[in-house]
């Protein structure tokens, strides 16, 4: 079977083609220090040509249009102005060979010399402007290719998001077809342990007493992970409505304090007065942030504070985001923090850092799921100063309505 | 007296350890169905007071089913509950159990559940 090469194989690698092309340009538009090394060589070359002129016999000899070199090099590095300066530079040089010229007899006549002026100022105006329209080309070059890069990158975190859309819609599918099929065996396994529990009689053991209590509980946590999975697949369109974040963040706070208390975990606020309202599914974005507030408890294990934190923040004016404002929630703990190579696959379903039994690895796919679906996004990470992580969740404020 | 229970389910197992635990409770008499097309033959005979009836079954499912039998006078007043593997227990309890005008129970059900289900709508 015949395999296709690989893009890396058959195409040269971007850096590769941006390194070729800043070689040129590097030097058309160099730095301060190459640009001080480039005058001195410049200025050199025309003082070594005065010199091997004046040397050889004369302005009269083939050797003075040598001097063209050095103005056609300035002009083509410090464009129009370079090989003006150039040019009058090399015209002073030829200025003590006049005396010479005279002294070996030669006819010579200061127009002879501002004749000579004169072309070396054509060759460098010219010289200049071809120079000043090179320099604009690569310039729109650059440009050009700088689009490109991004609308290749563009093109290529779309067609990731596509392939992650697909990947979770199959996911999604498979899912709710798994929950349906589990559910019934997992009713009838319920509906023996009701049956065993209410039927026990005093000659049951504690053993056989246990064993039906561990069934039971085998039953509710395997409806927890299909539970799970219901949630992953569905993508229930929104009751949206318009309200204040902080409310929503007390209603869900309430739900987990007891957690909070039980995990002496100190609660520390900083809701900020001036939000505007977003429009929220109350029900769906509280999921979420008990959701998150669970994961921050049990990161923490048995001691340390839960920070909570909204503001309102200016973003940028999108197609999603008409207002260019945003409300932003942070929500931080003081546990050990996601380590490194875990943060990119926290949002992957199933995937969890929890043990075995205690996550079903969807919470943070359902949750990202239901924030994008209010065209918010969602973003962990390990806080700067102290230890910890902490997930900034943010909503686009709406333009108001007109009246 | 006993109430008469219907169960109609396509998966044998929830049908016979409903019909189990229900009749053990002693309130209960329980015919169970496993396949939809029978099961309002079988409400037709047995005249229950209350039906359970399974969403997905092959054949029609639990909506069509019901329908059937509500157009049927003689059961047209007989409580209707429908058992689901969809639905979760959660979206059963913030909707008071009703979906859509249905009063509808989330699989894998508790034995408690289904009995208090069956005494808000028939009494004790």
């Amino acid at each position: 079977m015949k395999v296709a090469k690989s893009k890396n194989e058959s195409a040269p690698s971007q850096t590769a083609i941006v390194r070729k092309e800043n070689w040129l340009a590097d030097w058309l538009q160099p730095n301060r220090s190459r640009a001080i090394i480039l005058s001195v060589i410049i200025f050199l070359f025309i003082v070594a040509v005065g010199g091997l002129v004046f040397e050889t016999g004369g302005t009269g000899f083939a050797w003075l249009h040598l001097m063209y070199l050095p103005i056609i090099l300035a002009a083509a590095v410090f464009r129009l102005g370079g090989g003006i300066i150039a040019a009058l530079v090399a015209g002073l040089a030829l200025g003590p060979h006049m005396p010479l010229d005279v002294a070996k007899g030669l006819h010579q006549t200061p127009s002879n010399w501002i004749f000579r002026v004169v072309f070396f100022l054509l060759v460098g105006v010219f010289s200049g402007l071809m120079s000043n329209f090179l320099n604009w080309q690569i310039r729109r070059l650059k440009e050009t290719n700088q689009r490109l890069f991004h609308a290749h990158e563009e093109l290529k975190s779309a067609q990731m998001k596509l392939i992650q859309t697909a990947k979770l819609e199959s996911i999604g599918r498979l899912a709710a077809g798994v929950a349906h099929e589990v559910k019934n065996p997992l009713a009838v396994i319920q509906l023996g342990v009701d049956y065993l529990k209410n039927t026990r009689t005093e000659n049951t053991s504690e053993d056989t007493v246990e064993t039906v209590q561990l069934m039971g509980d085998a039953v509710q946590r395997a409806d927890t992970v299909i539970k799970g999975l219901l949630n992953f697949s569905r993508s229930e369109p929104l009751a949206l409505v318009p309200l204040d974040l902080n409310t929503v963040i007390e209603d869900s706070l309430l739900l987990v304090k007891h957690e909070l208390v039980k995990n002496h975990i100190a609660l520390e606020k900083q809701l900020a007065g001036n939000l505007s309202k977003v429009e929220l599914d109350q029900n769906k974005v509280k999921q979420v942030f008990i959701n998150m507030f669970m994961n921050a408890i049990q990161a923490m294990g048995g001691n340390g504070t839960l920070s909570v934190k909204t503001s309102l923040q200016s973003g940028d004016v999108t197609e999603q985001n008409p207002s260019g404002k945003i409300v932003v929630l942070e929500i931080a703990d003081t546990g050990a923090g996601i380590p490194e190579d875990k943060l990119d696959k926290l949002f992957e379903p199933f995937f969890t850092t929890k043990p075995v039994g205690s996550g079903t690895g969807l919470g943070l796919s359902v949750s990202r799921n239901i924030i994008e679906m209010h065209r918010g996004s969602i973003t962990i990470g390990n806080r700067k100063q102290v230890r910890g992580a902490i997930v900034t969740i943010t909503f686009p404020v709406p333009n108001p309505k007109p009246l | 007296m006993t109430k008469k229970i219907l169960i109609v389910d396509d998966e044998v197992g929830i049908t016979r350890m409903l019909k189990r635990n229900l009749e053990a409770t002693g309130r209960f008499t329980v015919r169970t169905e496993n396949s939809s097309v029978a099961a309002v033959t079988a409400a037709r005979e047995f005249l229950p007071d209350f039906i359970l009836l399974d969403v997905m079954m092959p054949g029609m499912d639990g909506g069509e089913v019901a329908a059937k039998i509500k157009e049927d006078k003689a059961l047209s007043h007989v409580p209707v509950v429908f058992l689901s593997a969809i639905v979760k227990k959660e979206e059963t309890e913030a909707t008071g159990g009703k979906i859509g005008g249905s009063t509808f129970l989330a699989k894998p059900v508790k034995l408690e559940d289904l009995i208090a289900c069956i005494e808000t709508h028939i009494g004790k």
